[in-house]
């Protein structure tokens, strides 16, 4: 082995040693840049340019006039009220319903694990199962709601026929698949507060309400936050279950502008204005995090005085 | 002696020498070729596999491989168009939709044929036994010219599949006698002859509440009349609401008019308003999924072979799995004729309709060897004992000299609408702006079929946007 072979491996081992923790990250820095950044700015570059996809045509730039059509696009608009109903509705019915789940499992009862293990099952399931099983379950057909209120009141009942009805329909089972989420961040918060609290405030005689609102909420409010910032950007991606559950309809009343998004880049193919709907989307997530983060400061602030 | 040994010995030399060169001769020259194929997942290219990994013997020696890549129907376009698309050069041949000609042509992934049958004699012939109609829809763009992009692969039309037990019950032919002042169809010669007149009778006559008779058992579940697709998905309203269009004598916007063809004032023309409303007045005799606007075409198989419906408006790629008792509740009890239509005043029936059924396809990137043997396979497949062998394993073939023999009547029940149901076909547009056009259209037409708006309300809507839409393409000035 030679001086000048041995001198190289010294210098390698010692950078190895000097830059051991950048050189572990790297890989993980490396996927990310190519999985994620990368692809990122490439599609922000490409919505200032007007392309397709599925055209021989050159991209032309374009300045911002994806981004000016887009916003005069009344489908957009009309896609984004949808969006803000379903998701108004659909985290707020998330929040009540995985409350009182949590409460109901903060006691001790026969079966609690069980049960619990039961009621979490759904978040665990795919998309596509959840989909094609509300899809089924609404069928008025064979369906077994149809069915059951067949039952009593002797005629098929037909959720989806409607606006109405088909927005609650795909409401309902988003709320049946992540209720059990927002349950276990309330039910982590709601175990945490010490037992020595409520004994005080019943030596103290103080009313439920008052106990929850002084003692509890405290508590478990970081955890809510935090499960409607989580659940609030899910619900503003619904697509899977809208798409298999109704399609969209009927007409366009339960298209969300998840679906919509994709509707343009791969059935209309227009690339570029997909690309600009699609950081406009990111823009509004942003905006809602952020929404988020003031709240949180506020709070230490609060917290801090 | 000596001789003669000594012949021997270079007669044998000499022939096992011939031996050895040709088969490495043949070594040599036989190349190894995979033609992969993206194709959707049903019946047809199922026994399309079948059939050419039994049979296909390559004319050339090399060794084919011909690769299928099943891929289920409901994301087949997204699939396709995003392999195309990725410019990862995937597959030598495809199985697609012919409306969607126009979009991966302008986007350079279909191979233009011309040359290969301009140059042979053996692709003419084929080219002239195929039925017109399939010729111009599956093969043409733009629509109508003699640019040549595709072959059939599976050519489809809508067909009318019914309940022969229930349609020839004695006691449900003297009851709608009784009501109706007509003979109830019976036989496919006689469900041949119906109108849709005939057929809004069918699904009053056949809806049945639970505990009601039905030719002669007593019913533990509701059963419904007639069905046709009115789904909102891909195009699966459009397509049974353009025969209705055509056959009412109004119009979709015609590409071939291009750049006078108008879609205002034709698209929304008073005839084609009492289309749409004839298709609509149909609805309420369907099962009630009809009102959600999700009764797409899947839904509608599965409710004729769940015994459901009395009466259905299907493709033909359906028939095997009705009338397979492993998969359909009514088997025995069905039988086939061809789709209703308008009844004219000497007594014919219009019968346009929307074709179905797929072209395929070979792409641009292919290399010479490569297209070459995806032809040859091509011509293989259309040979008229490929096609025999394709229709009795419950394909269909739309060469004139296969469709019109009378072999061909015999392998399904449904074929002998097959052939009289082909004059009848028209198709929808294949512009690149097709998705476009039709998820608008859809998405409208659903709006109409879940009552949220009129006829003609969703046709003004629609004729805009096809304005605007193609206006802004180009395809109308």
């Amino acid at each position: 082995m030679s001086k000048r072979y041995q001198h190289q491996q010294g210098l390698i081992a010692q950078f190895i040693s000097e830059n051991r923790g950048p050189l572990l990250v790297t890989p993980a820095l490396a996927v990310l840049v190519l999985m994620n950044i990368f692809p990122l700015l490439w599609s922000f570059g490409l919505s200032f340019f007007k392309y397709r996809a599925n055209r021989l045509n050159e991209p032309e730039f374009v300045w911002f006039k994806n981004y000016i059509k887009i916003l005069n696009d009344p489908n957009v608009w009309d896609r984004f009220q949808t969006t803000a109903l379903v998701v108004s509705i659909d985290v707020l019915l998330q929040l009540i319903v995985g409350f009182l789940l949590a409460l109901l499992f903060q006691s001790q009862f026969p079966g609690r694990r069980v049960l619990l293990m039961l009621v979490l099952t759904p978040m665990m399931l795919s998309f596509v199962a959840v989909g094609a099983f509300f899809r089924y379950y609404y069928e008025p057909t064979f369906g077994l709601l149809s069915q059951a209120v067949k039952a009593i009141t002797g005629e098929r009942y037909i959720l989806l026929a409607t606006p109405e009805g088909a927005l609650a329909g795909v409401i309902f089972a988003d709320v049946w698949m992540w209720s059990p989420f927002v349950m276990l961040l309330v039910l982590a918060g709601l175990v945490s507060v010490p037992k020595h609290l409520y004994e005080a405030a019943e030596i103290d005689r103080t009313s439920a309400w008052r106990r929850f609102w002084t003692i509890t909420f405290p508590y478990i409010r970081g955890l809510l936050l935090l499960a409607i910032l989580f659940r609030t950007i899910e619900a503003f991606k619904l697509f899977d279950l809208a798409w298999i559950i109704t399609e969209g309809g009927p007409g366009t009343s339960t298209e969300t502008i998840a679906i919509y998004v994709y509707r343009v880049a791969f059935q209309y193919f227009k690339t570029s204005e997909s690309a600009a709907l699609g950081y406009i989307l990111l823009f509004a997530v942003i905006v809602l995090t952020n929404l988020y983060l003031f709240f949180v400061r506020k709070r230490a602030a609060e917290e801090d005085a | 002696m000596k001789l003669f040994k000594k012949g021997k010995l270079a007669l044998l030399a000499g022939a096992m020498a011939m031996a050895v060169s040709g088969a490495f001769g043949n070594f040599a020259s036989a190349a190894d070729v995979t033609i992969n194929m993206a194709v959707p997942d049903w019946p047809p290219t199922r026994i399309m596999q079948d059939l050419a990994n039994k049979h296909y013997k390559p004319p050339s020696g090399n060794n084919v491989t011909i690769a299928l890549d099943f891929i289920p129907w409901p994301n087949y376009y997204e699939k396709l168009a995003a392999s195309l698309t990725s410019g990862e050069e995937k597959y030598q041949m495809a199985v697609s939709d012919s409306q969607w000609l126009g979009a991966f042509i302008e986007g350079g992934y279909y191979m233009k044929l011309n040359k290969f049958i301009d140059a042979d004699p053996e692709l003419q012939a084929i080219f002239k036994d195929l039925h017109p109609n399939l010729v111009a829809s599956y093969s043409t763009y733009p629509h109508k010219t003699d640019n040549y992009y595709g072959f059939p692969q599976m050519p489809d039309v809508l067909v009318t599949y019914y309940r022969s037990d229930l349609f020839c019950d004695a006691g449900e032919q003297s009851a709608f006698k009784a009501k109706y002042g007509y003979k109830l169809a019976c036989t496919p010669q006689e469900m041949n002859d119906t109108d849709w007149d005939q057929v809004r009778d069918f699904g009053e006559f056949f809806r049945r509440a639970s505990g009601d008779s039905l030719a002669g058992q007593t019913l533990n579940d509701d059963f419904y009349g007639i069905a046709y697709q009115a789904g909102i998905g891909y195009d699966f309203n459009t397509m049974q609401i353009n025969g209705f269009i055509w056959q009412h004598g109004a119009g979709i916007w015609d590409e071939t008019k291009a750049p006078n063809g108008q879609a205002l004032g034709v698209v929304n023309s008073p005839k084609a308003v009492m289309a749409f409303e004839h298709y609509l007045s149909l609805l309420q005799f369907m099962p009630p999924v009809v009102k959600t606007g999700t009764m797409d075409i899947f839904k509608t198989d599965e409710l004729f072979r769940e015994g459901k419906v009395a009466w259905n408006i299907q493709w033909i790629g359906f028939g095997e799995s009705a009338i397979s008792t492993e998969t359909s509740k009514v088997a025995s009890g069905t039988d086939f004729a061809m789709m209703p239509g308008m009844r004219n005043d000497d007594g014919s029936i219009t019968r346009w309709s929307n074709i179905g059924g797929q072209p395929f396809i070979l792409t641009t990137w292919n290399s010479d060897l490569v297209t070459q043997e995806s032809i040859d396979f091509v011509k293989w497949w259309l040979s008229t004992g490929t096609q025999h062998m394709f229709a009795a394993a419950g394909g269909q073939s739309g060469l004139q000299s296969v469709f019109n023999s009378e072999e061909y009547l015999t392998y399904r029940p449904w074929n002998h609408a097959f052939g009289p149901q082909l004059d009848w076909q028209k198709d929808v547009w294949h512009i690149p702006e097709f998705f476009e056009l039709l998820v608008q259209q859809q998405q409208t037409f659903d709006k109409a079929i879940t009552g949220q708006i009129s006829a003609q309300e969703a046709l003004d809507s629609i004729a805009a946007f096809q304005d605007e839409l193609l206006r802004e393409a180009g395809h109308i000035e």
